[in-house]
């Protein structure tokens, strides 16, 4: 019989003592997995955030932090809306009705205008144009050079795998003349059940808002594990004719007309629009680093009166700071407390079968066991110990995960299920359990090392 | 006489009391046991019966001389080399049997086995149960058992490692006197079938004189006679 095997058997005649050490400890190392899973997986959610298509949000003047969370994570409020003329100014001069281009359009070479501030059963809506599935692009590091010149900078990871194109799980982009066409992210299109063809009538300001008309679903988006998969994008022209959406020019906004069914309705004319942001990609000028054009362009948004340009990288990354590395810490010491209850659990469950176990140690030696198997012996039975407590507590973890996971997804806008792994952590758990199991046994095992064999033999 | 498996000259063992005094219990200028011999140890209660096993086991270092099973002075050995030697060359059976209560029959043969330097043998241990009489009861733990069947497992047990001696402390004080005598020619026969020595050490008349060799622990032990 080897000494595993005598371990084994010790554990086994002490089940009930063994089986209530082996569950404290798997329900520890329950909460330890839950707690390192679900802190990565908020983590991937703030990262999700870094592999934009874009390397710039221009907003209105005020907290860049306020409009990277509301123009990217789509959380919190709109700092304000800007003009529509200072939305051309990034504009090329083929896009503009004057046929002069923009004051930065030298240094862009996307700019998707969003328009924020409806809902839909609570989702957020955003007003945009085609340009926002056609030419941004999700994932590593679509703005990326500047991304991850600023990635590096902050320590942070910009790339995630390369730039993806947005793809249609079902339907298509809407067209510029669909004026109340939209597309609805993967989330939002599971979780209402709506399907392409489908109507749905936003809510101006909150989910108990005025009804605006109804837009029709042209596609859902395949999921992007990012915050657009929770977003219900509308055709800008069609979002600009609802109630409340028309700036009032000298005191009047123009009143929305009855619109005749069969009639292409009227753009919402210039002077009465606004845009929340402007989501910018910028330019590579020839030989200039495009980080330099990047940054030349934010120097020259943030002199100007008009609003400010932020750049969502750094900005993740002050989030990061204030918000995830304090829950990280957070979770590291429930982490470390949840291992010491584990440790002292252990000690006790060792030191209190002590009595009945250094019999055990005095026959064993009686029959010439050498002090280094008694001490081996009770090291293996709490290595025993804490494998498989630690197994099942790992599996009981993951089980918890997929059990809260509707509730990550809905607070943090990914999934979580059975299968979200903190692999690099979890990896890390059961070898350092085993650690932590023998440093706890040691007491215990020098104990019987050091047992009075004919003081117990009588 | 045949080479001694147990050979102890100038043995003496004293312990420190608690108010600074030191009590002898052990000291003999000559004890010897003959390959396959069989001999009856008696004395009376503090005789320094108990002490003289631990003594020749190795459990218990004396304070001077030197003891040799089979040929090994283990004075002279480092504590895990007496160990071996223990596990190796001694068979053990208690007064209270000492089974492992978590173990099987088969289990507490095996773990002795696997403290010596022969590989662990699950049908040799099998066997050595079977000789005792117990084939029917390999997968029984020590609960399970009769107080006689504990015995015979304890008889097994001490076998395992095919020793050259067995010791016996007492192995008749917790049965019956119906039981005694079966337990005494089991360990005779079972020693005598494995060409093993046997000493047992018995406070019981009727016990000792099973036993061609009778030794009074008295009769040799000087410090047992100081005491009286």
């Amino acid at each position: 019989m080897s000494l595993f095997g005598i371990a084994w058997r010790n554990i086994r005649q002490r089940l009930l003592t063994s089986g209530l050490t082996a569950l404290s400890l798997a329900l520890g190392v329950a909460l330890v997995v839950a707690t390192l899973v679900i802190g990565d997986v908020v983590k991937q959610a703030f990262n999700s955030g870094s592999g934009l298509g874009y390397n710039m949000i221009v907003g209105a003047k005020g907290s860049p932090l306020q409009l990277v969370l509301n123009s990217v994570y789509l959380i919190s409020k709109p700092i304000e809306n800007i003009p529509w003329a200072f939305y051309e100014e990034f504009l090329p001069a083929a896009a503009r009705g004057d046929g002069v281009a923009g004051r930065y359009a030298g240094s862009v070479q996307t700019a998707v205008p969003i328009c924020m501030g409806d809902y839909f059963r609570g989702y957020r809506v955003v007003g945009t144009n085609t340009a926002y599935f056609d030419r941004l692009t999700y994932g590593g590091g679509g703005a990326s050079a500047f991304a991850r010149f600023f990635a590096r900078i902050v320590g942070g990871s910009a790339t995630v795998g390369a730039p993806r194109p947005f793809a249609f799980a079902a339907g298509r982009n809407f067209r510029d003349d669909e004026f109340f066409g939209g597309v609805l992210g993967a989330d939002v299109a599971a979780s209402l059940g709506l399907k392409v063809g489908d109507p749905f009538a936003p809510t101006h300001g909150a989910d108990d808002g005025l009804v605006h008309d109804p837009f029709t679903v042209t596609g859902v988006l395949a999921r992007t594990d990012t915050p657009v998969d929770r977003g219900v994008y509308v055709n800008m022209e069609g979002f600009y004719l609802q109630e409340g959406h028309a700036k009032p020019v000298d005191g009047a906004a123009p009143k929305p007309a009855a619109r005749d069914p069969h009639a292409a309705p009227e753009p919402l004319p210039a002077a009465h629009r606004e845009v929340t942001a402007i989501l910018v990609e910028t330019a590579s000028l020839p030989g200039l680093p495009a980080e330099l054009t990047a940054m030349g362009l934010r120097t020259a948004v943030n002199e100007g009166r008009d609003g400010q340009a932020a750049e969502p990288i750094r900005e993740i990354a002050v989030l990061i700071g204030l918000f995830v590395r304090p829950l990280e810490l957070l979770l590291l010491l429930v982490t470390a407390l949840v291992v010491v209850v584990s440790a002292i659990g252990i000690l006790v469950s060792m030191v209190g079968s002590s009595l009945e176990r250094t019999r055990d140690v005095a026959i064993m030696r009686a029959l010439g066991a050498r002090r280094s198997h008694v001490l081996a012996t009770v090291l293996i039975e709490a290595v025993l110990l804490a494998v498989g407590g630690g197994l099942a507590g790992w599996a009981l973890g993951h089980v918890l995960v997929a059990a809260i996971g509707p509730l990550i997804t809905t607070n943090a806008g990914v999934s979580a299920s059975l299968l979200s792994a903190a692999p690099a952590a979890e990896l890390l758990l059961v070898p350092f359990l085993i650690g932590l199991a023998i440093l706890a046994a040691l007491l215990p095992a020098l104990a019987a090392y050091r047992t009075d064999v004919a003081k117990w033999l009588g | 006489m045949a080479a001694p498996v147990i050979e102890l000259k100038d043995v003496r063992k004293s312990f420190a009391m608690p108010g600074g005094e030191t009590v002898s219990v052990l000291d003999i200028e000559a004890f010897a046991v003959a390959e396959q011999e069989q001999l009856a140890l008696t004395g009376q209660s503090g005789s320094g019966k108990s002490t003289l096993l631990h003594v020749i086991s190795g459990i218990m270092r004396p304070d001077a001389g030197s003891v040799r099973i089979d040929g090994h002075d283990i004075t002279r050995l480092g504590e895990a080399a007496a160990d071996r030697v223990r596990a190796d060359k001694l068979g053990l059976v208690f007064q209270q049997f000492n089974l492992l209560p978590g173990f099987t029959a088969l289990e507490n043969v095996l773990v002795a086995m696997s403290f010596g330097s022969g590989k662990p043998d699950r049908w040799r241990a099998a066997d050595l149960l079977a000789s005792v009489g117990l084939s029917h009861r390999l997968h029984h733990k020590p609960a399970e058992l009769s107080v006689g069947q504990q015995q015979r497992v304890a008889v097994a047990r001490a076998l395992a490692n095919r020793p050259r001696v067995v010791l016996a402390d007492e192995p008749t004080a917790s049965i019956d006197a119906a039981h005694q005598e079966q337990v005494i020619d089991l360990l005779k026969t079972t020693c005598a079938e494995q060409d093993v020595a046997l000493v047992v050490v018995t406070h019981a008349p009727e016990v000792a004189a099973a036993f061609p060799r009778r030794l009074r622990l008295e009769a040799f032990n000087r410090a047992a006679v100081h005491h009286g």
